[in-house]
């Protein structure tokens, strides 16, 4: 009779959600975040979620019709609470890698640090002009024109890049230069203000916070934003492996946004840049 | 440099301080419900059935020798997995959300308990076998037996250790952090990553682990004064 019992209930419960998944499964999407990565997404002083993720994920799901919850979690337990089922997408500044594409699924990538080049004011590759873009994803000719145009413009010169990285991965496969491989990228910053490199290829980051420094205070960047390819693909959504279904509408979304430029104002209003895909 | 600190939308003190508020409510259930394992798991290790001797010796073997965190893991990640894995039997399929406070109590006293067992352990051998034969020669049991003579013994033994285990615990809830409860840990790496002020942020629960342990310090303090009246101690003879 007990069993009986648990049985009927059982049955209940799942016609109940089956109900309520036939009323549109993802009517409400579970967004994860830090909350403590400034200015992806953090906190204010009033203990509110804000940041240019805050802001993608609302314009997302308005795309999705459907209602975003934000959920906070430690970047320690991130993925597994997102695999366990506590919220349904990652947005936490989180880059697409191989290794967490073991775990999870990735959207595309909504926002994209590029990797630039640098060199010092007083050298001819500062005037050296470009597309704005070197997108590696794209066979096209304008991306062979672009990186025959660097080569050109740097034939014969010394280009650093630090060891081990998408960026040696790059010169290695594109670039015709004198190499000059670093350990580290403050060593590479020292040989380009001594001149020793004509020029230097890196995240835009790392670069800039040199250029803020005294030391750094002559250098300057040229060429295009280098992304997709080797380059890897970005800071994507987190999204559970079973989920394909979420991960094309969230796909889709992101298009949308990055194709009327939504993505390109969130970016420019919190980082005060376009780092749209 | 003390803005920061503003109570109200304007400042984090309010955050800080409500972190505060949670760390020392969880550290306290958790010390409870310590307590409460230590006594029973205590009586299990002084009892004369076998079973009971070696339920609680595995207890206190995994859980003293395992890492804290990983019983934090064990218990946020793979209790509402196992909850979720007994709904779905019955078929309900969505997510089961275990609350982190709950958790985080059940994970810390888990771990605090099994310390309290050795100190309550420890505290009821020392008590002198005399005492349980005069007071059954008096005919005294049950409460009057062990509430009025045994218990004022063992708390005075056991007092300065609970006290070490109430530290532990007030630092292990720290660990909770990774289940998303805001107590002072996760609210400080809240605000440090969200202004950039990590030694700032990072020093004011420095400040505030030290003013509770400072604070529940003196408490124990008076409680040990309490329970060693009449007791003569060995410096002063």
């Amino acid at each position: 009779m007990r069993n009986l019992k648990s049985i009927m209930v059982g049955l209940m419960i799942s016609a109940l959600s089956t109900v309520a998944f036939a009323d549109g499964h993802w009517s409400t999407i579970k967004i994860g975040t830090e909350g403590a990565y400034e200015p992806w997404n953090f906190t204010d002083s009033d203990g509110n979620l804000v940041g240019a993720e805050l802001d993608l994920a609302r314009d997302l799901c308005a795309r999705m019709n459907a209602e975003c919850e934000f959920v906070q979690q430690d970047w320690d337990g991130i993925i597994p609470a997102l695999v366990n089922g506590k919220y349904d997408v990652i947005m936490a500044g989180m880059s697409v890698t191989e290794e967490r594409k073991k775990t999870i699924s990735f959207s595309k990538a909504y926002m994209t640090e590029p990797a630039r080049f640098f060199a010092l004011n007083s050298s001819p590759l500062s005037t050296f002009s470009s597309a704005k873009n070197l997108n590696l994803d794209d066979d096209g000719d304008s991306t062979s024109g672009t990186i025959s145009a660097l080569n050109n413009a740097m034939k014969g010169m010394n280009v650093g890049v630090t060891v081990a990285t998408i960026h040696e991965d790059f010169a290695n496969k594109y670039l015709d230069s004198n190499l000059k491989v670093y350990p580290t990228q403050d060593e590479m910053n020292l040989d380009l203000a001594a001149g020793r490199i004509d020029a230097m290829l890196c995240d835009v980051g790392t670069a800039e916070a040199f250029m803020e420094t005294a030391g750094g205070s002559d250098v300057v960047t040229f060429g295009p934003n280098v992304f997709g390819g080797l380059l890897g693909e970005g800071v994507g959504a987190g999204i559970r492996q079973g989920d394909a279904d979420l991960k094309a509408m969230f796909d889709k979304a992101i298009a949308d946004a990055a194709a009327d430029g939504t993505i390109s104002k969130i970016s420019m209003q919190w980082f005060g840049k376009d780092l749209a895909p | 440099m003390f803005d920061v600190f503003a109570l109200g939308p304007t400042g984090w003190g309010d955050e800080m301080l409500m972190g505060a508020v949670m760390t020392v409510l969880v550290s306290s259930s958790s010390l409870l419900l310590g307590i409460t394992l230590g006594i029973v798991f205590a009586a299990c290790k002084l009892s004369n059935f076998f079973i009971l001797r070696a339920i609680a010796e595995v207890y206190t073997t995994i859980i003293r020798g395992i890492p804290e965190l990983l019983v934090i893991y064990l218990l946020f990640f793979g209790g509402s997995s196992a909850v979720m894995y007994l709904a779905k039997i019955f078929g309900y399929m969505g997510y089961i959300e275990l609350n982190a406070f709950t958790i985080g109590t059940i994970a810390v006293g888990a771990i605090s308990g099994a310390y309290s067992t050795e100190v309550i352990r420890g505290a009821v051998n020392s008590v002198p076998k005399g005492q349980f034969e005069v007071g059954k020669t008096l005919g005294l049991s049950g409460y009057s037996l062990y509430g009025k003579i045994i218990f004022p013994q063992v708390a005075r033994i056991a007092l300065p250790g609970i006290g070490n285990v109430w530290q532990i615990t007030l630092k292990d809830t720290a660990l909770i952090s990774v289940t998303g409860l805001v107590e002072i840990m996760r609210q400080s790496r809240i605000a440090a990553g969200s202004t950039h002020e990590p030694f700032i942020f990072y020093t004011a629960a420095i400040i505030l682990y030290l003013l509770i342990t400072r604070l529940s310090n003196i408490f124990f303090d008076s409680a040990e004064k309490k329970y060693s009246k009449g007791y003569v101690s060995k410096e002063a003879l």
